[in-house]
Order: structure tokens, then C-alpha cells, then sequence
């Protein structure tokens, strides 16, 4: 009986599918589960925190990052699995208008080959997001780093520290005060003339007023905005970290997408399988009914 | 040959090393110069007029090097008990500016701030320690 019906099967290219059947069962436990040992020894991203990367002014500092992740093999393998993905979704949309047309046992290959091909297509897009989600988790990490070294730069600071730029500044508005007075007592009153220092600082300082005020009015300089407003490096990271963390959110909704996907292609294979045993269940029926049909030897037990 | 390369290297490293032990920050200096200051105001070997004069040279000085230190933004990185000290004696550390301010002569203001004065000099008695 089973012998009859592997070879029906091999017939009629269902073989194939029974031994994929397994596989879908497992795609229906779940998706990531086979993928995330694939991206076991897969491409990888690992930046540094550089000190040329912490001075970066905010709106310099993403696209720096972004490069950083172009150059890298995990931003390459994202390339390619999302290539690999359009390729495989043309293929199981070109199977689906092919399966429409066809009829019969064709029909049946080409629902086999299309199952065959989502499952492959819920792998592919399964080992995409695990990579896009690699790229993500270490774009999180990297962002909350660097958040934590602008924080020790500017805001955190012991109390001697800030007594000490009390200090300083207390020191400097009392300096200014008097600098006109000492110019005045020691340079202007006697014969001693100005410093080369005071000369030449004051060259200077004009050269680097202009100098700054030019940095400050360039584009290139303009500081990051958040919803039209100028917002400082802490906050400019902070969103960064939310935008990295949302995207994460979202390609977690997107793992159980595929898991219901998965399912769907397991009940499909199912569905297919139970089908075409159906069939063959009601060929032996017919078959065996018209030679042994129990009516008919009724006629034997009545006289 | 790859001997004689390793030793040039070797000095050239040590020589580097001794540049950047022998640069003084602007506080260092500002100190130093400060010091010969008061010493030559201070010094009883000296007649009255090249006194004056070595004052008038190591105040131009001075006033420089004040100004160097109050411009230098390094200094707020450096939270050292030098910088510390400084930042809280400003009538001690910017000598001619606090005196200018004041509207004393260097000497007089500097006595004042350790705490002699006219007054305690004056009343001041003779006797062993």
C-alpha cells in the first residue's frame, strides 16, 4: 500500500513536497531559529569610538557612522540578502501566475515548487533581518556609548571642577575689568611701549573673530534640529538611540509577520499533501467498491 | 647599520621625551617670573634705581604672562591643586593687575595680601622665637 503510494507520488512529483514537509513543520515553530546559527559566523560591523569621532559636530557624526557602516561586510551581506530577497519574490510571483494557468499534475508541481520557494523566501528575509537587526542592536550600542562620553565631557563634573570654572570665570570678568586700567597706567602714562605678546595677540584675536564668526554662519556648521528646533549632542544622540531602538521595535513586529507567513506555508504544504492523499484515497475507494462493493453480495446472504 | 638605526631612534625618542617634560604650562611660568619679582622688590643688594628698573622690566613681563594664564583654556581642564590655588588667591596670582585694581604698587599690594602691612610693621617687636 505504501509502496503504491510513494510511487503514485514520484509520479506525480509530490515526492519532493513530502520530503520538504519536515522542514515546514519546523518553519512553523518558528523563523529565526535556523537563521540565527546561519548568522553564527557571519559578516560583522564593529566600529570604534575614536577621539576624531566624539569632536564631530552632531550632524557630521551620523553621516560618519553611516559610512563606517557602508564600508563594513555586515552592510555588504544586508546588500546582497536584500537582492537576493527581490530575486526570490519575483520568482514566487512569476510561480503564482504560472500556477494559476497551469492544470492538473503541472498544477500540483508548480504549487510544490512554489511552496518551496516562499520557504525559501521566509529564510532569506529571516537571515535579513537578523542582519539588519545585528546592524541596529550595534548602532544602539554605539550611539548610547558615545551619548555616555558627551555626558562626561559637558554635563557630569565633580564639585572641585566646577568651583574651579567658578573660579576662573569669576577670575576672568575681574581681568576684564582691568585690563584697560593697567594698559593704561603702565603703556600710555610711561615710555615702555606694548608687548610683542599684546600686539600680536590682538592681531590674532581680530583674525580668529572673523575666522569663527565664518564657521558659525556656515551651512556645513549648522547644528541638528529636531522638529525645527536646535537641539544640543546629548539630545541629538538621544534621538539617535530612540530612531535606532523604534526601528528595532518594528523588525521584531516584522519576526512574527514571518512566523505567521511560515505558518501559512506550512498549512498550504498541508493542504496540498492532504489533498492529493485525498485523491488517491478516493481512486482505491472507487476502485475497490466496484469490484467489492458490499451491496452487491448482499444477493449472496438473500435467497 | 640596523644597530647604529636603533640607537639614533632610541635618542631621538629620549629627546622628544625631554622636550615634552621640560614645556612649562602658562601657570608655571606666570610663578616663576612672579617669584624673581618679588625678589628683586625684596633683594637689599640692589640700589634703589636698578631696582625700579628690574620692577618695571619683570612687570611688563608679568602683565603679560597674567594675561596668559586668564586666556588660557587648557587651564580649565587641569583641575590640579596648582590651578585650584590660583583660581582662589586672584590677588596673589594676577599680581599687577589686583594691584592696578586696587590702586597700589606692586610691593605694597603683595605685603598686604601675606599680611604685613604698614601698621603691623610698625608695632612689631624685637624678641627671640
Amino acid at each position: 500500500m505504501i509502496d503504491k503510494n510513494v510511487s503514485l507520488w514520484r509520479d506525480r512529483g509530490i515526492l519532493p513536497l513530502v520530503q520538504v514537509l519536515p522542514l515546514l513543520a519546523i518553519l512553523m515553530t518558528g523563523v529565526a531559529m535556523p537563521t540565527s546559527n546561519a548568522i553564527a559566523a557571519s559578516p560583522n560591523w564593529s566600529p570604534k569610538i575614536s577621539e576624531r569621532l566624539i569632536k564631530l559636530p552632531s550632524v557630521h557624526l551620523k553621516r560618519a557612522i553611516d559610512s563606517d557602516f557602508k564600508d563594513s561586510t555586515l552592510a555588504n551581506a544586508i546588500g546582497d540578502t536584500a537582492d537576493e530577497v527581490s530575486a526570490k519574490t519575483k520568482t514566487v510571483s512569476e510561480l503564482k501566475e504560472a500556477m494559476e494557468r497551469a492544470e492538473g499534475s503541472l498544477a500540483t508541481e508548480l504549487r510544490h515548487q512554489a511552496l518551496v520557494e516562499k520557504q525559501n523566501l521566509i529564510k532569506l528575509m529571516g537571515t535579513r533581518q537578523d542582519l539588519k537587526k545585528k546592524h541596529l542592536k550595534t548602532k544602539v550600542r554605539l550611539y548610547k556609548r558615545l551619548l555616555r562620553k558627551a555626558n562626561n565631557k559637558t554635563g557630569v563634573q565633580n564639585a572641585s571642577s566646577a568651583e574651579l570654572k567658578e573660579n576662573q570665570a569669576k577670575a576672568r570678568n575681574r581681568f576684564k575689568r582691568t585690563l584697560t586700567d593697567v594698559d593704561m597706567k603702565l603703556f600710555r602714562s610711561s615710555t615702555t611701549t606694548e608687548s610683542k605678546y599684546s600686539k600680536d595677540y590682538i592681531k590674532n584675536s581680530s583674525a580668529i573673530d572673523r575666522l569663527a564668526s565664518a564657521i558659525n554662519s556656515h551651512p556645513m556648521n549648522s547644528l541638528p534640529e529636531i522638529d525645527g528646533r536646535v537641539v544640543g549632542k546629548a539630545d541629538f544622540l538621544r534621538q539617535l538611540v530612540a530612531g535606532a531602538e523604534s526601528e528595532l521595535a518594528i523588525l521584531n513586529q516584522e519576526e512574527s509577520i514571518l512566523g505567521y507567513m511560515a505558518k501559512l506555508v506550512a498549512l498550504d504544504a498541508m493542504a496540498l499533501s492532504e489533498g492529493l492523499d485525498a485523491e488517491n484515497f478516493n481512486e482505491e475507494i472507487e476502485g475497490d467498491e466496484s469490484r467489492t462493493g458490499a451491496s452487491d453480495k448482499i444477493d449472496l446472504f438473500v435467497s | 647599520m640596523l644597530h647604529k638605526i636603533i640607537k639614533t631612534t632610541a635618542l631621538s625618542g629620549a629627546l622628544l621625551f625631554s622636550i615634552s617634560i621640560a614645556q612649562a604650562g602658562s601657570l608655571e611660568n606666570l610663578e616663576r617670573e612672579r617669584a624673581i619679582a618679588i625678589e628683586t622688590m625684596l633683594s637689599p643688594s640692589l640700589k634703589a634705581e636698578e631696582r625700579l628698573d628690574r620692577a618695571m622690566i619683570s612687570k611688563r613681563r608679568l602683565v603679560d604672562l597674567e594675561r596668559m594664564v586668564i586666556r588660557d583654556k587648557k587651564l580649565a581642564q587641569n583641575n590640579t591643586p596648582i590651578v585650584r590655588t590660583a583660581f582662589e588667591n586672584y590677588n596673589l596670582t594676577f599680581l599687577v593687575h589686583a594691584s592696578t585694581e586696587a590702586n597700589k604698587t606692586l610691593l605694597d599690594h603683595w605685603l598686604e595680601e601675606i599680611g604685613v602691612s604698614t601698621h603691623s610693621l610698625g608695632t612689631a617687636r624685637i624678641g627671640r622665637r
